[in-house]
């Protein structure tokens, strides 16, 4: 393997490898990382499970290289959370039971904040037909609906109070 | 009070931080090697030459094993759990679905041929790809309805048939009667689709050998720790107390991962060959192709109605795919679970029911969420629908006529099942209240004078879930005794751990298993740690399958419980100089009643392991264990309503309303309930509308690889849900409760069909198989106008 040299930043963290040029994102988090919140549930980047956040927008990180990433900032499902506990979508998630196995859920809470970055305060049809490129086969969608309308109320209210 | 509150799950934490443990995220001290499989192309074909020269000195590669080396080591096959079992009593023609190619004949696309170990996953993917085998292909089928055709080619030809046996259940004589005296006959050709169930978590495996220690482990995405345990007796010949088998987080099962799957085995096998833990994690076109499939039943029904619409007898003609072999479980659905529930929730004097299950050159079949009954349902639903609409008779109207009356109950069907509890008349009308049905036809009225196409669809049955008990199981042929196990441990400072031999993927154990400990060890909830699904801590288990945790493992949680409690009141009472019956327990303090002396249940669990003051005939220690076997199956019931929009223009369908009332016995977490329902009504609505497992009809392959061609529904496609419930109490465990994780696909196939054909029967469309795909549907529309003319 000819390795090349990369430098990005994951969660806040500064890091460099050399990896192998074929190393998907997915891969180099999970195990060069260790981060193994991001899952892959698909292949062909229809899933969604691993959806991580790419420059403050969400991104696959299964049709993304490694090596592609020189100078970026990535966020994954463990990099969310506060010093006071987990991210107001989180939080949301388990109050409105909007994760059974687990295996979808940090992609879609990362999507889910993304929602709420883009929107002022989703209603239902906009919460699903922003879902497209994620799949849950358990909840059937309906308790994550709910959750990332909560979630959103949720974080719309503490960036008020931040800015406020 | 725990019980039937909504309480927040315990597990959800991990699972949100990106902290849960799935097979895929074990690490160990020694590196993991990766394990990569050469598979079959072809349908059918005889493989007449592997060469494995160039990938075994590929870099990086441990081992390259072929099905020659598998024999020459002595290893076994996947026997049955659930095998078949002819009715008549001659020989079934059993092939189990071998763990790698042994005989040099492929059956289905996807069958193992050999395995390569590398350091990595690229390198064992590389080498795979460097095995050359040669084919030589053979006629293929994979089309269920063709099986027995006098010129369709065999999957086995050593059977001299497809036909793997046949079954037939209920009364023949007096269902043939019933036709030949009926009104009205309806008659549909209602054929199953094939699916699968698609879990997000692809199926993995890790195995382990420890040579010193002379034990073996397996990691694996299953739903049944200790039944894979004991299939590895057959297919490695490891006893059970040298495995150890781990089942961590498992991202979603629906009966899909019950199974001992070649890749398990032939993990472990690489581990023990290389000395090395060898890893497998499914690409998701290795699962889609791999994986379990479900469903395919072809079957043609009749139906007799008298002149007020009262069914007289209904009889069925089935053909069961078994695809190209026996799948451990596959005898479950025709043996067991489908013709059980051709009664739904109706009063049906005589029904009989014939069954050809068949081999095909398709993945095996077996059970998926429902298994059987979805197939039920549909059938008897679709022809209920038709005659209604054929008497020209309410749908709704004429159901309401032939519901099992309260009064019934316990119900024998005409198939020899008895629902023990349910008030079917009662969900009808809650239901009908829900949707405000009266208005759904006034509107349904008023937009097909727009040109509008909008159909009500229903469906109302019941399920038999919670199996065993155990000799009623065994005699519906279930190798594995249906009980399920739970142990209580209290420590000595009062704390307590439940182990259960049910599997939690999804379900919630963490939280629901702690309400019923908790309730009945009047306790706090957090001071309860549940484990599950490690055959090294859990003393015996049969694993979370259809709809039974609850009312097996539950109640091994509140039996062994109990018997904590008896035993921690004898102590108590020693220490508290009263008789033990005086003692209540409650906020994890003993009472004596109408007295304020308290003793803290800490300090009898102190005491119970430390103190050598205590009764003479009471053993050291606070720890019970229940095997409970269950005195009935439960019969959760349901009815469905749902409101379908289909466009003139492109054919497609919008779901545009769905609601759900359940009995489901005692709820034990309303919340879990709901999310149970919810998700099987989505996997019903694929199955209803966009999933299919397909093959081309020519050449056997296999055409739903990949999430771009086998459709699961997104969250646009589907509605918010409106749900109820009923309740009336299972007679077969102390709760009263009845399982609750299949209701939602076991009603929502048929429910939906039937809204598509309400809508479209003003145009002569009278049946369209599953999936209704808007192709589907415009062809159906056309075939009625050409048929007017």
């Amino acid at each position: 393997m000819d390795g090349v040299s990369v430098t990005f930043t994951v969660n806040g963290r500064g890091v460099t490898a050399t990896v192998d040029p074929r190393t998907l994102l997915v891969h180099f988090l999970r195990e060069h990382l260790k981060l193994t919140g991001t899952h892959i549930g698909c292949d062909t980047s229809q899933c969604g499970a691993c959806t991580v956040h790419l420059d403050g927008k969400p991104a696959k990180s299964c049709a993304l290289l490694a090596v592609q990433l020189e100078g970026a900032e990535v966020t994954t499902i463990e990099g969310i959370a506060g010093p006071d506990g987990m991210h107001p979508m989180q939080a949301a998630f388990k109050e409105h039971h909007g994760l059974q196995c687990g295996f979808c859920t940090p992609g879609m809470v990362m999507m889910g904040i993304d929602i709420a970055n883009r929107h002022e305060a989703p209603d239902e049809v906009t919460i699903r037909s922003e879902l497209e490129g994620n799949l849950c086969r358990c909840t059937g969608y309906h308790n994550i609906v709910a959750s990332i309308a909560a979630g959103a109320k949720v974080s719309r209210a503490h960036a008020r109070d931040a800015s406020g | 009070m725990y019980i039937g509150q909504a309480i927040r799950r315990r597990e959800d934490e991990r699972f949100l931080r990106g902290r849960g443990r799935f097979v895929e995220d074990i690490t160990l001290d020694q590196p993991i090697a990766h394990a990569a499989f050469v598979r079959s192309p072809h349908a059918h074909a005889a493989v007449t030459h592997v060469d494995t020269t160039q990938a075994a000195s590929m870099p990086g590669v441990l081992a390259v094993l072929t099905g020659a080396d598998w024999t020459s080591a002595g290893h076994g096959e996947a026997e049955g759990v659930w095998p078949v079992k002819d009715m008549s009593g001659a020989d079934s023609r059993t092939a189990y679905r071998p763990l790698i190619c042994v005989d040099g004949v492929v059956r289905c696309v996807g069958e193992i041929v050999a395995m390569v170990v590398a350091e990595d996953r690229h390198q064992a993917l590389d080498a795979a790809e460097a095995i050359e085998v040669d084919y030589e292909e053979k006629p293929a089928n994979t089309i269920t309805a063709r099986a027995l055709d006098p010129d369709t080619p065999l999957v086995h030809p050593a059977f001299g048939t497809n036909e793997v046996m046949v079954t037939e259940h209920g009364l023949k004589a007096e269902t043939e009667a019933a036709l030949a005296n009926a009104h009205h006959v309806t008659e549909v050709v209602v054929p199953t689709n094939r699916v699968t169930a698609a879990s997000m978590e692809p199926r993995a495996y890790l195995g382990h050998y420890d040579r010193v220690n002379d034990r073996y482990t397996v990691w694996t995405t299953n739903q049944a720790p200790h039944i894979v345990r004991r299939y590895f007796t057959k297919s490695l010949h490891i006893p059970e107390h040298k495995l150890r088998v781990i089942a961590p987080d498992v991202g979603g099962g629906f009966g899909m991962k019950l199974y001992h799957y070649p890749e398990e085995a032939l993990v472990l096998w690489g581990a023990i060959e290389c000395d090395r833990p060898v890893r497998w994690v499914g690409t998701r076109s290795e699962c889609l192709l791999g994986d379990t499939h479900a469903r395919d039943h072809h079957t043609v029904g009749r139906m007799g109605f008298d002149e007020n619409g009262k069914i007289l007898g209904v009889k069925f003609e089935t053909l069961a795919a078994f695809g190209a072999y026996e799948s451990q479980w596959q005898a479950s659905i025709t043996n067991a679970y489908h013709f059980t529930m051709l009664s739904c929730a109706y009063d049906i004097p005589a029904i009989h029911t014939t069954v050809r299950a068949v081999y095909t050159n398709a993945t095996p079949v077996d059970a998926y969420r429902g298994a059987g009954r979805p197939e039920a349902v549909y059938q008897v639903e679709r022809m209920i629908e038709n005659g209604a609409q054929e008497m020209g008779i309410d749908p709704l109207e004429l159901r309401a006529r032939n519901l099992i009356p309260p009064e019934k109950f316990p119900y024998q069907t005409a198939l020899g099942i008895t629902y023990d509890s349910g008030d079917p008349p009662v969900l009808m009308a809650k239901t009908k209240a829900l949707a405000d049905y009266d208005a759904l036809r006034a509107e349904q009225a008023r937009l097909r004078a727009e040109g509008q196409w909008m159909g009500i669809g229903v469906a109302a049955f019941f399920d038999m879930a919670g199996a065993g008990p155990v000799k009623m199981m065994n005699d519906l042929g279930a190798k594995v005794g249906c009980y399920d196990v739970a142990s209580v441990r209290v420590h000595p400072d009062g704390r307590i751990t439940v182990f259960a031999g049910s599997h939690s993927h999804g379900q919630g154990h963490e939280t629901t298993w702690s309400q019923i400990a908790a309730d009945r060890l009047g306790c706090d909830i957090d001071h309860i740690d549940l484990v599950e699904g490690d055959t090294d801590r859990v003393p015996m288990g049969i694993g979370t399958w259809g709809s039974r945790s609850l009312s097996t493992a539950g109640m091994a949680v509140y039996t062994a419980a109990d018997r904590v409690v008896a035993k921690a009141k004898r102590m108590a009472a020693h220490m508290m100089e009263c008789a033990p019956e005086d003692l209540d327990l409650a906020d994890g303090e003993f009472t004596v009643k109408g007295t304020d002396r308290k003793l803290s249940f800490a300090a009898v669990a102190n005491a119970s392991y430390h103190s050598g003051d205590r009764p003479a005939d009471l053993e050291i220690g606070l720890e019970e264990t229940s095997f409970f076997d269950p005195a009935d199956c439960t019969y959760p019931s349901a009815v469905h309503l749902c409101v379908v929009l289909v466009d003139p223009e492109t054919c497609a369908v919008t779901l545009r309303d769905y609601w759900a009332v359940d009995d489901v016995g005692t709820v034990i977490n309303p919340m879990v309930l709901h999310g149970q329902v919810h998700g099987g009504l989505v996997q019903g609505i694929g199955q209803a509308l966009m999933e299919e497992c397909a093959y081309d009809a020519e050449s056997g392959q296999y055409l739903s690889g990949t999430f771009m061609d086998y459709a699961i529904p997104h969250a646009e496609d589907v509605p918010a849900f409106g749900l109820d419930s009923y309740f009336t109490r299972a007679l077969g465990n102390p709760l009263g409760a009845k399982g609750a994780g299949e209701s939602g696909t076991i009603g929502a196939p048929a429910c939906i069909c039937n809204g598509v054909i309400d809508a479209l029967w003003h145009l002569g469309v009278r049946q369209i198989t599953q999936p209704m795909t808007p192709r589907k549907i415009w062809r159906a529309i056309e075939d009625a106008k050409r048929a007017q003319h």
